[in-house]
């Protein structure tokens, strides 16, 4: 792998309470890079993400840009590293603006007088129409469709402007148009200098599309990470336990 | 600009509901004369010919710290539904869902049961048990919630806070059925009263809630975002367990002092929080202060309606809040939905 590297694991272990989800984990990304992380069911994909955000905790190290990950406050942590929650949800009326504002929060240091700046401004407003929400900003959260949803909340996720995205299942609820859509706003982003996403798709052909590094997880160890390109086939038919080629060519093979 | 005139019509709303307070009774007392009342007072100034002397005593000794003592109430109140249902990311939620009211019913019973032994102790006594039985009730709540779940997930909390809730209730219960000659105390303390209208009572409740309020303001940017999932908080930079903490507790000792002088009033905490945020919206920076006039402009209503509806008697201010509060509730979500 080439490059800066951007976000880096090694040795990474966590779970829930005694229960060993992720064992002895290590795997980086690239500066510019797209990981997707593949694997069945209960493999360890969203709590690998939660360990990596923040959210649970975790053994061994965790570099984001060359920093050290451990000890560090949840505001500078959240300045570098930024989940989308496929658990996030909208319950009571704001606006898309205001949601989107919230990813400043890490920005800001807490008082009873907050000030918004001119640039906490700017950077929503480009978030806002990087992702296409921009015409929706004044509408209440709690009237969107999931897929207009789906888009506030990576609004969000960019105007908290960190340098890893990291995405838990970022395509649900979206039409294809707008995966498509949410893909490419996300490798824009990712084409500046020192960015880099990692996310969990369900979508096989969706991930291999996007990335262009693969992680493989099997009972939360890797089984191989590398370049798609260099994806051996057999270890996506052993990770799901099921010829994958004849899968696909079953689903898109009636419009040849 | 919108929410400029929003706030001076609520301003303006408890302003007069406080004059309609004081003013209405067994006399009328005019807001002049009220004004004129509490000039006399604070300039040590004669009154005006036309106010019987015997006003003086009424409005400012009797009327006005019982009704500052409601909107001092249903301020607090709102303000901690307003809290616990963003922390808990459900708008059903209640602070008195952690345990804080049966605590609190709980030790004012005790009191009322052993009144013959510690009597002439002083007003304070009930209020201070009830503060601590409702302080020691969410204790063990949160205690038993992080004992059981690391996380404190808010399932877990809601969960307990109903186990410990009922456990409460049927203490109070059997105490009641102990002694009879006690148990119509029991259950009028929580039906909530604002009889107890004395200053020293809005002396107490006054700086705790001024406090606790700025505390929830201060914290307006973290309840934002929990409103939106823990994980999603979490990832955003709150630091969830201390911010959490630190609220529930806050949230405990604001309604705990409040219920401790006026027993439970429910219903408040429950609905205005949903109708300041129809009005001021979701973020708390707006929604916060909303609710407190609101919750207090409310409840100084609904006391007056207790006080002069069915006179000489008193209707139990914990009924009158469900009884004009529903409707009014059905009104503005139902009759608004149509236009909107």
């Amino acid at each position: 792998m080439n490059g800066i590297t951007m976000l880096k694991a090694e040795q990474l272990s966590c779970g829930y309470g005694k229960t060993r989800v992720i064992h002895d984990l290590s795997f980086q990304v690239a500066a510019g890079g797209r990981l997707c992380i593949l694997g069945p069911n209960g493999c360890g994909k969203t709590t690998l993400l939660r360990a990596l955000a923040g959210v649970i905790p975790w053994q061994g190290r965790v570099e984001a840009d060359g920093v050290s990950l451990r000890g560090v406050s949840p505001k500078q942590r959240a300045q570098k590293i930024a989940l989308m929650s496929q658990f996030s949800q909208a319950v009571f009326d704001y606006t898309v603006y205001e949601t989107v504002m919230l990813g400043r929060y890490a920005h800001h240091s807490g008082s009873l007088f907050p000030v918004k700046t001119q640039d906490d401004r700017a950077v929503v407003e480009d978030a806002l129409r990087r992702t296409g929400v921009w015409e929706l900003r004044e509408q209440l959260v709690t009237r969107l469709s999931g897929g207009q949803l789906q888009r506030v909340f990576l609004a969000r996720t960019f105007a908290q402007e960190p340098q890893i995205i990291l995405l838990d299942e970022p395509a649900n609820h979206l039409d294809p148009r707008y995966q498509e859509a949410l893909l490419e706003s996300l490798r824009e982003w990712t084409a500046d200098q020192g960015r880099c996403v990692a996310g969990v798709f369900h979508d096989l052909s969706l991930a291999l599309a996007f990335a262009d590094t693969v992680l493989l997880l099997e009972e939360g160890r890797a089984l191989a990470c590398g370049p798609v390109e260099e994806l051996e086939e057999k270890l996506l038919d052993r990770l799901y336990g099921m010829d994958v080629r004849r899968y696909m060519k079953k689903i898109y093979g009636r419009w040849k | 600009m919108r929410t400029g005139i929003k706030t001076g019509l609520l301003l303006l709303a408890a302003l007069t509901a406080l004059l309609l307070g004081i003013g209405v009774g067994s006399v009328y007392v005019p807001p002049g004369d009220i004004l004129a009342i509490a000039a006399g007072r604070i300039f040590d100034m004669p009154l005006p010919d036309h106010i019987p002397t015997g006003y003086s005593a009424m409005v400012l000794d009797m009327r006005l710290p019982r009704v500052l003592l409601a909107f001092l109430t249903g301020a607090a109140l709102a303000v901690c539904g307003a809290v616990m249902q963003s922390l808990l990311q459900n708008p059903l939620a209640s602070p008195f869902g952690l345990g804080v009211s049966s605590g609190a019913g709980l030790g004012a019973a005790v009191v009322i049961v052993m009144g013959g032994a510690v009597a002439g102790v002083g007003t304070f006594l009930m209020p201070a048990v009830s503060l601590m039985f409702a302080l020691g009730t969410v204790c063990l709540v949160l205690f038993l919630s992080a004992k059981l779940d690391r996380n404190m997930s808010n399932v877990t909390v809601i969960l307990l806070g109903m186990v410990i809730s009922l456990f409460c209730n049927a203490l109070m219960s059997l105490l009641a059925t102990g002694s009879p000659a006690h148990a119509q105390r029991i259950q009028l303390w929580q039906l909530g009263s604002f009889s107890m209208r004395e200053w020293s009572a809005v002396w107490a409740l006054l700086p705790v809630t001024v406090v606790i309020c700025l505390y929830f303001l201060r914290y307006a940017g973290e309840l934002d975002v929990m409103t939106f999932g823990e994980e999603q908080a979490l990832s955003m930079g709150v630091d969830l367990r201390r911010v959490k903490g630190r609220l529930m507790a806050a949230v405990a000792v604001l309604t705990g002092t409040a219920v401790a002088f006026v027993g439970i009033i429910g219903f408040v905490d429950l609905i205005v929080p949903h109708i300041a945020r129809r009005f001021f919206g979701a973020a708390h920076r707006r929604m916060l202060p909303a609710c407190a006039l609101f919750g207090g402009t409310f409840l100084v209503l609904c006391d007056l309606a207790a006080r002069t509806l069915t006179p000489p008697h008193e209707i139990p201010i914990g009924s009158i809040t469900a009884l004009l509060g529903a409707p009014f509730f059905l009104y503005l979500f139902f009759g608004g939905r149509k236009n909107g």
